[in-house]
């Protein structure tokens, strides 16, 4: 039986797009998932987001999807020096006399990124927010200095979000203009050897052919461009036969009860990783991506099963558990009998409903939830000593006003001519002409410029600071007071993880004890610190030098004003320098704050409120109360 | 044997000791990998980095980086090149002249050398770096292939004294080879006294100028032959054995490691095999395996980089008995 003219033509168009998803998954070995969201995010008109560890092949991918499909491309790297003209295209500069004075006019021409079809964009991530702005917005309408865009697909690529990286990460709302989003493991790190061995064994093969064609003048890159599988029009005919499928309606049906499981699961506020379900993105892309999904299929509308190509959607969309339990979530969703009432949202599901209680119980009755420090760092709750915890918000002005000096670093970049470019600041030395606006400049050497050239002003933002935790656990520690030291890390430690600090933590009583984690006093291994905190045991006599050197040590030399070091203690110094002189001096030379804070009903020791005085820093006291609490305030 | 001996002898001419550091330089110039040389002021690695440079008689670009590095100072001078066009006189009274002004770059720098030493690397803002670092990843500028061969790249360690900031580790990723050196006075090692007696009749210059001791087409030919070089299946297991152990018993993981694919399942082999050329062997051997430890400087945790002669010599040991 031969199938009618217009359904054989829908079958070569599918067709085609079948052999790309199958040439990509070629491209690199063991990510399968990542090719079939290429394929469906080009089919569909989407654009995506590749994000992964350095080396796994995302560009690699990527240029290989513009390849494949024909079609065509620019390659945009960004980086912290891109331009307004990198992005955009050439400045026209008009001049024209009119009635006895010259009126200069400034526009742009596109160029090859606004003519590409497949817009490739490189370690996006690093670019500045003044490029990243106007480039979300292209993006996002297709439009540019009043022209409707060739774009059918941008393919962004990102590094995986790492706390040491120095890049900012983007945030959900940038994400959400890249409809697909794909997270690629490397193979090595993801525990997947037999992809490993069959890599290995390929490149291997490779490396050897290469060796048998005699070298040019130049080194040529490893990977030869791949041919394109398809031409311009058969692309474009799949595209538009795509968006033109229909969604049978029980599969909006399905869709619906999927965006509520989805939700439910989503408002469990102990899940972690983003949460965000635009209507943007969950109502027009989410849907070209189904029938793109059901036309790669053959299928002539698209059918409940094609909600699977949600699962390319929801890297930064949905916390992390509930992606890695998206397709149980569907699969599930797809057995129900498709009769279920869909007027209330989510409320006849009694076990997610009870879920969401458990958490809501569980967040009210937890001394770690404090409302203001948005928790992501997963650190486990304060040990309790005495089988049940104690009141909790009795650390909260000493973490507030902590918060607020380690704020003030972090939200004021200042000036520095290595930093990001933030704007434009009139040019102040010549000098500086290589970092200035090149037409103003231009315009300037040819003395048309009424004034200076504006020149970029460049900000750096304090790389997240650090702060060490000194804590006392002297004999006199004991009890109670180890429990509120306790709290006070786990506090600072949540508000470090926030902010992307480095911590250091070193207990002490006559000597130092720092908790070191590769070598190093100050890291980022928040929740072993916190575990470590949590064993705390009160032994030996107080010794403010030890611990004190130690930390400066450990902050000396590292970079960014924002350097902390909190001190908490019970006691009078006994052994070592009980004066400090020697440290105090050094912190004000490295212009480290250093906040003490004394626990106890004893007198505080005059020592503290010079050290803390003298370094800009905090003073707490915190006395313990009759009923078995604790007020903490500043002294 | 190999052809590049009289490149190594040149660098011992040149300087004591820093056996691991010459023979990883020759490894980098026969597999055409970048190379990265961590180690405290004064220890030769500028030096080493010069003489394998200017020994091989390539086109050599030398640049000190700082801490306000640009684009520019590295690939070349930025160009606007300005075209009359014609204007249609759209808007009212706007008939005149106007001009095209397009910004490029001309080569220069690093797109036009075949070997670069970049010099204390880690002082360069570690964002300003990415785009020179990924010109040395994919050998091209924008559509054109660069003639580079190796970067070599030196820093200081990122130890409190010295006021750089650590590199960001997807940058230290396009380094193939990673080294550690130490000075020979420090560590008390014999060529410490090798290296003050060589100074002490006073004859000798301090910074002669090395004569090239081999060319272009010497590395050429070694390159084809680095190729040629056969990797046994037999090697293949034994290098996936140790990357397992990394990964499973010392838990090399994506936050505490770069145990990335593009370095040890690509590169990985390019280096064993160009460690096979230099020891004078046609297919690539178990002890060529002690290479990798040239890769794992810091791309894993230092305990399980220390632990590495361990792991290769237990995997061979198993591999051997299969």
């Amino acid at each position: 039986m031969t199938l009618p003219a217009p359904d054989r033509r829908t079958a070569e168009l599918a067709a085609a797009f079948v052999e790309l998803r199958t040439a990509l998954g070629r491209v690199l070995v063991g990510q399968d998932d990542a090719a079939t969201g290429l394929t469906l995010a080009l089919l569909a008109e989407q654009h995506a987001y590749l994000e992964g560890p350095p080396g796994c092949g995302k560009s690699e991918l990527a240029a290989a999807l513009a390849a494949l499909s024909g079609a065509r491309t620019h390659t945009l790297v960004f980086h912290r020096d891109i331009r307004e003209t990198d992005l955009l295209g050439d400045v026209l500069l008009s001049r024209h006399r009119h009635r006895g004075h010259e009126r200069l006019r400034r526009e742009l021409i596109p160029g090859p990124l606004l003519q590409a079809e497949v817009a490739l964009l490189e370690d996006l991530p690093r670019s500045p927010g003044e490029a990243l702005g106007p480039l979300l917005r292209i993006l996002a309408e297709r439009q540019a200095l009043g022209q409707t865009l060739p774009l059918e697909s941008a393919v962004a690529t990102g590094p995986l979000e790492q706390v040491e990286a120095p890049i900012d990460p983007l945030e959900p709302g940038q994400l959400d203009r890249f409809a697909v989003q794909l997270r690629l493991a490397g193979l090595l790190t993801g525990g997947l050897f037999d992809e490993a061995a069959v890599l290995l064994e390929r490149e291997a093969a490779r490396q050897q052919a290469r060796g048998a064609v005699p070298s040019g003048t130049f080194t040529t890159p490893d990977a030869a461009p791949s041919p394109a599988v398809m031409s311009a029009a058969t692309r474009n005919a799949a595209q538009r036969a795509a968006a033109a499928l229909q969604v049978e309606p029980r599969t909006l049906d399905a869709y619906h009860r999927l965006l509520d499981r989805l939700r439910q699961r989503t408002a469990d506020e102990s899940a972690s990783g983003d949460r965000l379900m635009s209507d943007r993105s969950f109502s027009s892309a989410a849907l070209r991506l189904v029938r793109a999904h059901a036309f790669l299929r053959g299928a002539p509308a698209a059918a409940p099963r094609d909600l699977g190509a949600i699962r390319y959607m929801v890297a930064h969309r949905l916390p992390e558990e509930v992606q890695e339990d998206f397709d149980h979530i569907l699969e599930e969703l797809l057995g129900d009998p498709p009769n279920v009432t869909m007027t209330e949202t989510g409320a006849q599901m009694p076990g997610a409903q009870s879920q969401g209680d458990d958490s809501d119980g569980a967040a009210a009755s937890s001394p770690a939830s404090d409302s203001w420090i948005d928790d992501q760092a997963d650190l486990p709750a304060p040990p309790s000593l005495f089988g049940q915890p104690p009141p909790p918000a009795q650390v909260d002005p000493l973490l507030r006003a902590l918060v607020g000096r380690i704020e003030r670093g972090r939200i004021d970049p200042d000036t520095d001519p290595g930093g990001q470019p933030r704007g434009y600041r009139p040019l102040r030395d010549l000098d500086e002409l290589i970092d200035a606006d090149l037409i103003e400049a231009l315009l300037f050497a040819e003395g048309r410029l009424p004034g200076a050239p504006r020149t970029f002003e460049r900000k750096r933002k304090s790389a997240g600071g650090a702060v060490a935790v000194l804590r006392d656990i002297s004999a006199s520690m004991a009890g109670r007071l180890t429990v509120w030291s306790s709290q006070v890390v786990l506090g600072i430690l949540r508000v470090a993880a926030r902010r992307r600090m480095r911590v250091g933590y070193v207990e002490f009583h006559h000597r130092a004890l720092p908790h070191q984690v590769g070598g190093r006093l100050l890291h980022r291994s928040y929740s072993r610190l916190a575990e470590q905190a949590g064993q705390a045991k009160a032994v030996g006599q107080t010794n403010y030098e030890a611990p004190l050197r130690t930390a400066l040590e450990g902050l000396r030399g590292g970079s960014g004003r924002n350097r902390h070091i909190v001190l908490l203690t019970d006691g009078l110094p006994i052994i070592g320098d009980t004066s400090v002189r020697r440290e105090r001096q050094l912190a004000r030379r490295l212009g480290v704050a250093l906040h003490t804070v004394f626990l106890g009903n004893g007198d505080c020791p005059p020592v503290l409120d010079d050290i803390s005085l003298e370094t800009g820093g905090l003073r707490f006291c915190g006395r313990p109360l009759p009923g078995g609490g604790l007020r903490l305030e500043e002294r | 044997m190999s052809d590049l001996t009289p490149l190594r002898d040149l660098l011992d001419h040149h300087v004591v000791g820093h056996d691991e550091v010459k023979t990883a330089l020759l490894l980098a110039l026969i597999t055409r990998e970048h190379i990265y040389v961590e180690g405290p002021p004064g220890t030769a690695k500028t030096r080493l980095a010069e003489v394998a440079a200017k020994g091989s008689e390539l086109d050599f670009f030398f640049y000190q980086l700082h801490r306000d590095t640009r684009l520019a100072e590295l690939v070349g001078d930025i160009v606007l090149e300005r075209r009359k066009v014609k204007t249609d006189g759209a808007a009212p009274g706007t008939a005149g002249e106007a001009e095209r002004i397009h910004q490029r770059i001309e080569p220069g720098g690093l797109l036009t050398a075949e070997v670069a030493v970049l010099d204390d690397i880690s002082r360069a803002p570690g964002e300003a770096l990415n785009v020179l670092l990924r010109i040395l990843n994919e050998r091209r500028f924008g559509a054109e292939p660069i003639p580079l061969m190796a970067a070599i790249a030196t820093g200081n360690p990122m130890d409190d004294e010295y006021y750089n900031e650590p590199l960001d580790p997807a940058n230290l990723d396009r380094f193939a080879l990673q080294l550690r050196v130490s000075g020979l006075i420090q560590s008390g090692v014999d060529e410490a006294k090798t290296l003050i007696d060589r100074f002490a009749s006073g004859s000798v210059v301090e910074q002669p100028d090395p004569e090239p001791v081999t060319d272009r087409a010497t590395l050429d030919a070694l390159n084809r032959r680095m190729y040629q070089v056969k990797v046994g299946a037999a090697v293949r297991a034994a290098l996936l054995d140790v990357l397992r152990t990394l990964v499973l018993e010392f838990e090399c993981n994506e936050t505490n490691s770069l145990l990335t694919d593009r370095t040890f399942l690509v590169k990985a082999i390019k280096i064993l095999r160009g460690a096979a050329l230099l020891a004078g062997r046609d297919a690539v051997d178990l002890p060529d395996l002690a290479a990798l430890s040239w890769m794992t400087t810091f791309r894993v945790p230092p305990e399980a980089h220390e632990a590495l002669p361990r792991i290769i010599g237990r995997v061979s040991r198993q591999v051997r008995a299969v």
